[in-house]
């Protein structure tokens, strides 16, 4: 494999980010964090960045994700209680189920733009909420579906146990990697551009030819498997499954955090939101009882003054920096050289 | 005979909830169609609504100013009317002040305005909780339209005759405003074509600024109307404006009576699910919508919008 090849699959912020992530369990103590606040923002950093790949590059926004976090929860609970207690299986199970709904959610909405595609999400979303609250013998409805274990790796000639916090969170970490690595790769595949350019403009794509109903359908059905894969994770972690992060507000925290970060202008943008989410939930947290209030004003000032978001605010600074000159004088020079 | 003694109050009881929702879905829909922006804080709107009405009503809502004295010293039935006119006014100057942080992202992807009101619902849900509790509360109303009423013999909730009564007078009022008077006019041109609008020389920003705190008032008369029936909760607001989005959606956006159809189904699927399926009333809204949806891609009465680009 040549060098620009490598550079295809691996870029060097995705060496910074897993450099960071790979030696958080070292110094998380010393910031005065603890190592399952690690586990729980790379399970929702690969929720949002596959969150992303629908609303930063395919413009969909949909309103109703926590839906398949928690039907990748339960998928990976009910599999592992009552079928077959091997975690590869038990997590394609997970990821499988979401995929399969959002498969068939996207057959009722894809061909749906704008406002429209967004409340039908809340519709289909919120659907699922109140089945999985009600449906009391699956999911064990209030009191959540209990006992999911975090079961061994198991690679057939060697098996390594992750029950401990420690030993988990290297488990998330390579799904983190593996879940960076996919995705970028289908971003920038053709499919991933077919995708960028229905956010741009739906009917021109279509009139080049593309069946954007099917494209909008895969991208929908591809983001619901990656939070499926997310919950199931999550399952793993709280070591149970629970109605909760279907709800509404979960599904909107998930925007919330892809937008903040900068998910529009940025494949990383998800990353540092979900980052700046759970920090600011446990420094102000540590603070304020109201700590969602301070969260909100704080949402409401990004989109007003800076709705690309953290990685809107870094790009801005590194290219002043590149390029000290303003683009009129640089438009001025170009016309100077041409006489 | 019978059949109609089981199903009517039912039935009733989803005409009153009905006609709420659909009050509820037409200030959303005025905010749509004027702004393209979906209010999700129009639900933490409803619901401050109905916790001003609740300062105004008891002394222990919050209220500790010494003009609130002369107020809680009127009979309950005067207070509550006041109420009526006070609250909404409330609610629509923290509209107002909502719609000028959303001027910042018209001409911009509309995802932005409806992100910009997501963390607005957050912060107005976490107000509410700071200033009045977490807690259940409710609001004492005038003893002329509490306890029963007997048609025949039947009987059935005075408040709730009260409350459809009320609802299809600020429905009717609404429908006049918007189609009898020059401001009417200019609210249904600004949801055709805005830009249009002021290229005519009309003062956009003040008529977005009215629409948006009309809008959000709306949405706190229903919030009064719906308190002692569904009780206040700092997250009520959800409640209402899920229902609220169900409607515009299954009636057709931009489509008055569309919306007053939706809501009116809405609601008698709501009231007959929950009388005999309670398990199933939460999601038959949902069903409904997505039966109509599949078949009528714009809703009952829809038509093409430019929303949908």
């Amino acid at each position: 494999m040549t060098v620009d090849q490598l550079r295809s699959w691996i870029t060097p912020p995705m060496l910074v980010s897993f450099a960071i992530f790979g030696t958080l369990p070292f110094w998380i103590r010393e910031v005065g964090l603890y190592p399952y606040l690690g586990v729980e923002v790379l399970i929702f950093c690969i929720y949002a960045l596959g969150y992303n790949v629908l609303l930063g590059y395919g413009g969909l926004p949909s309103f109703g994700h926590g839906a398949y976090f928690g039907i990748g929860a339960y998928a990976f609970g009910i599999a592992q209680l009552n079928v077959v207690s091997n975690l590869w299986l038990c997590l394609l199970a997970g990821i499988l189920a979401a995929m399969l709904f959002g498969a068939v959610v996207a057959l009722f909405i894809s061909h749906r733009r704008g406002i429209y595609f967004a409340l039908m999400t809340i519709a289909f979303g919120q659907m699922a909420f109140f089945i999985a609250s009600k449906w009391t013998s699956v999911t064990k409805g209030e009191d959540g579906l209990l006992n999911i274990a975090r079961l061994p790796v198991d690679f057939g000639f060697v098996s390594y146990p992750i029950q401990r916090n420690g030993d988990f969170y290297w488990f998330v970490f390579a799904c983190f990697v593996v879940t960076v690595i996919v995705l970028w790769r289908v971003v920038h595949s053709p499919f991933g551009k077919v995708v960028q350019a229905i956010k741009q403009n739906e009917a021109r794509t279509a009139f080049l030819g593309y069946n954007v109903v099917l494209y909008k359908g895969l991208v929908f059905a591809l983001s619901c498997a990656v939070a499926g894969f997310a919950g199931a994770l999550f399952a793993m972690a709280q070591g149970g499954a629970f109605v909760q992060v279907m709800n509404l507000q979960w599904s909107g925290v998930v925007v919330l955090m892809v937008l903040i970060g900068g998910g529009f202008v940025s494949f990383w943008g998800p990353v540092l939101g979900v980052v700046l989410y759970f920090i600011a939930r446990d420094l102000l947290g540590a603070y304020t009882e109201t700590w969602q209030l301070w969260f909100g004003l704080l949402f409401m000032l990004v989109v007003m003054y800076k709705p690309e978001g953290l990685a809107g605010i870094w790009q801005g600074i590194v290219h002043r920096k590149q390029r000290p000159r303003t683009s009129a004088t640089v438009h001025l020079l170009a016309m100077l050289k041409a006489r | 005979m019978d059949l109609v003694h089981l199903l009517l109050p039912h039935l009733l009881n989803g005409v009153a909830l009905g006609l709420l929702f659909a009050l509820i879905a037409l200030g959303f829909m005025l905010i749509i169609g004027v702004m393209e922006v979906i209010n999700l804080a129009h639900g933490s709107l409803f619901a401050l609504g109905a916790y001003f009405a609740l300062s105004l009503m008891t002394p222990d809502g919050g209220l500790r100013l010494g003009i609130a004295q002369v107020l809680f010293d009127l009979p309950v039935g005067w207070r509550y009317v006041i109420v009526l006119l006070v609250a909404p006014v409330g609610v629509a100057i923290v509209g107002m002040g909502l719609e000028m942080c959303l001027r910042r992202t018209y001409g911009k992807d509309p995802l932005y305005g409806l992100l910009l009101t997501f963390g607005a619902a957050l912060v107005l849900e976490e107000l509410i909780r700071l200033a009045w509790g977490p807690t259940e509360r409710f609001i004492p109303i005038p003893s002329a339209i509490t306890g029963g009423i007997a048609i025949g013999d039947l009987i059935y909730s005075k408040y709730r005759f009260f409350a459809s009564g009320f609802a299809i007078l600020m429905i009717g009022l609404l429908w006049l405003f918007l189609e009898k008077t020059p401001y009417g006019a200019l609210i249904k041109a600004g949801a055709h074509d805005s830009e249009m609008v002021r290229a005519l020389g009309v003062n956009l920003t003040r008529l977005r600024l009215f629409v948006f705190g009309f809008g959000t008032a709306l949405a706190a008369i229903a919030g009064i109307i719906m308190a002692p029936i569904w009780g206040i909760r700092p997250h009520v607001g959800v409640d209402a404006v899920v229902p609220a989005f169900v409607i515009i959606v299954l009636g057709g956006v931009g489509s008055f009576w569309g919306a007053v159809i939706a809501g009116l189904l809405v609601g008698m699927v709501v009231g007959l699910t929950g009388a005999f399926a309670t398990d199933w009333s939460l999601i038959s809204m949902y069903i409904l919508l997505i039966l109509v949806v599949t078949f009528r891609a714009r809703g009952l009465l829809g038509k093409k919008s430019i929303l949908e680009n």
